[in-house]
């Protein structure tokens, strides 16, 4: 990347920070929701980790410890499923225009955003963390592994972001984008590892859990807060954030090219 | 180089078989205000987006400052500012902070940024709200926060896209300043309007486009000056009184070097060519007869009689809806 890319992908990346900082719903988002996941999911499902075998299988007697990552990984979701709004927003207000009538680098457009997608979900997901840890909840990895969990979630974040892209340039309607990424994302969450064991899910669940990629990176989230470092795990982690990101980040890059060339 | 822009043959055909621009060519002289003229629908903002490297022509050929469009949009981007008829402005970000972003799109230099930044700001009359956010901003405002943020690099060329349309006449007039003050300063302006009023004030040249063709073009006054008639205009003393209103009418009827007598508004217009030597008998005419003039005014034709006489249609001004909510690529047509 040229100096150039890197420092308007700053600019923009800048930009959209004080925009998410300053709207509203970014607290709710952050802040509301994560405490309701918590308390409503831990008190509805307390009883989980009473069934035979779910300490063998978690390594941990506390669903609010496991349920963790589930609350880590719907925040990535809900809050990469914002960034393809902000791109819809910019072509309806003719900041789009604004951005392509300038000589800089369209690349830039989309790196910024992108950027600033994986910092918003890093900030979230500090504070989903600080909020565990105020309830009760210890990470076995110690710092390290909060950092990494930090790496994994914004990583994966990224990744998440390129379908709400995906979506957002090929419909241009922010309705539209919010509907479908939230329908075809969202039940993969349940049909994953974050919410419950393996061995819980029902047959088909399992084999839909098997090749869902949010099961790995719940996987990884489980055994940093729960155990500690595992490399094979962290390993399948990032091999799915790259796998996965490859796909997503190419399809959002076409059709971004597509909808800002002239 | 004394053309700015070169436009031959330009063709703009959308999806479905829609000409927006049909086989337009023209040229903008350097330092010149060139208006662009027309309805809703014309093809004016379909052609200034095309020239500002925003929407890729069908066919034809564009050249700015001496390069082509095509073989390099980069260079033109550097030359060129764009203020768009829906406001390009962050709502979220202060007006300031618009202006600092712009600046970091143009790579202005750091040590530099406060300083434009300060007197655009001064410029546009923004100081007082710099550090309030846009989306407190009037509509007056926020259209020139734009026209501030179109202008950091300080562009050759400026496009602006129905700078006044829902503006407020105060802000309109205002606005027009700001123009003209540009333009002293060395700017060239390409500039479209649906309003008569501001092509006439405002372009040393213009075209006036109607469906997608060039139906005139020239100065002003030298389109006025087709219609070849000017007009007075008269206002009775006993105004309002009908059959008075009547009588004057068929006695100006009657002069020789009228061409016509018409209404207007709540007097009465006579168009005739050389209208100075009219006035003296139309005076007279109408002393003798003892009607009582209050107020009588030489004007020239307006560009309404120039649309109206080239396309047999009276231009009708249509209020943009309210920006925002129309689905991108819908709402240029």
């Amino acid at each position: 990347m040229s100096p150039q890319i890197i420092s308007e992908s700053y600019a923009i990346f800048t930009r959209w920070i004080k925009k998410t900082i300053r709207r509203p719903t970014f607290l709710f988002f952050t802040l509301v929701q994560p405490i309701v996941w918590f308390i409503l999911f831990t008190q509805a499902f307390s009883k989980i980790s009473d069934i035979p075998g779910f300490i063998t299988m978690t390594g941990t007697s506390s669903y609010l410890t496991f349920f963790s990552a589930a609350v880590i990984l719907q925040t990535i979701i809900a809050s990469s499923m914002q960034s393809g709004i902000g791109m819809v927003t910019d072509m309806e207000s003719g900041y789009l225009d604004k951005m392509r009538v300038s000589p800089i680098h369209r690349f830039s457009i989309l790196t910024g955003k992108l950027m600033s997608d994986g910092f918003r979900i890093l900030l979230q997901t500090v504070v989903i963390l600080m909020l565990g840890l105020g309830l009760g909840i210890s990470i076995a990895s110690g710092f390290g592994g909060f950092v990494l969990i930090l790496v994994i979630a914004s990583a994966f974040g990224v990744t998440w972001s390129g379908i709400s892209l995906y979506i957002a340039l090929k419909t241009k309607n922010s309705e539209s984008t919010l509907m479908i990424s939230l329908l075809t994302t969202f039940p993969l969450l349940f049909l994953s590892t974050a919410v419950m064991p393996m061995a819980f899910l029902p047959n088909w669940v399992q084999t839909v859990a098997t090749y869902n990629p949010m099961s790995y990176i719940a996987d990884a989230l489980h055994s940093l807060v729960i155990s500690g470092f595992d490399l094979v795990i962290l390993g399948k982690a990032f091999a799915v954030i790259a796998g996965v990101g490859a796909v997503t980040l190419t399809a959002a890059s076409m059709t971004f090219r597509k909808a800002v060339s002239t | 180089m004394d053309n700015i822009i070169e436009v031959k043959d330009l063709v703009k055909i959308y999806d479905p078989n829609i000409k927006a621009v049909d086989k337009i060519s023209f040229d903008v002289k350097r330092g010149e205000i060139f208006g662009f003229l027309g309805p809703n629908g014309a093809g004016k903002s379909t052609t200034i987006k095309i020239l500002t490297t925003l929407l890729k022509k069908t066919s034809g050929k564009v050249v700015v400052d001496g390069i082509d469009i095509d073989e390099n949009p980069g260079e033109v981007r550097k030359i060129i500012g764009y203020a768009a008829q829906e406001v390009g402005v962050d709502d979220d970000l202060t007006g300031r902070e618009n202006l600092k972003l712009q600046c970091s799109f143009y790579h202005i230099p750091r040590e530099k940024v406060n300083q434009k930044v300060d007197d655009l700001l001064k410029a546009l009359d923004l100081t007082e709200a710099a550090d309030r956010r846009a989306g407190t901003y009037s509509g007056g405002m926020r259209k020139r926060l734009d026209i501030a943020a179109a202008l950091i690099h300080e562009p050759k060329l400026m496009f602006l896209d129905e700078p006044t349309t829902g503006l407020d006449p105060q802000t309109r007039k205002a606005t027009w300043e700001y123009i003209k003050q540009l333009n002293k300063n060395g700017t060239t302006i390409f500039l479209t309007t649906q309003y008569m009023e501001e092509a006439d004030k405002l372009a040393d040249r213009l075209s006036i486009i109607d469906l997608g063709h060039i139906v005139a073009e020239g100065t002003p006054t030298s389109l006025k000056s087709e219609i070849a008639a000017d007009v007075v205009q008269i206002v009775l003393k006993e105004n309002g009184n009908r059959k008075i209103h009547e009588e004057a009418k068929s006695y100006l009827k009657r002069m020789s070097g009228i061409k016509e007598v018409k209404d207007y508004e709540d007097g009465i217009a006579v168009f005739g060519q050389n209208g100075s030597s009219l006035i003296p008998h139309i005076v007279r005419a109408l002393d003798t007869a003892k009607i009582g003039i209050d107020q009588l005014t030489l004007t020239d034709p307006t560009l309404d009689e120039v649309f109206l006489k080239h396309t047999g249609r009276k231009m009708r001004v249509e209020e943009v809806k309210p920006p925002g909510r129309t689905p991108w690529g819908m709402r240029r047509r």
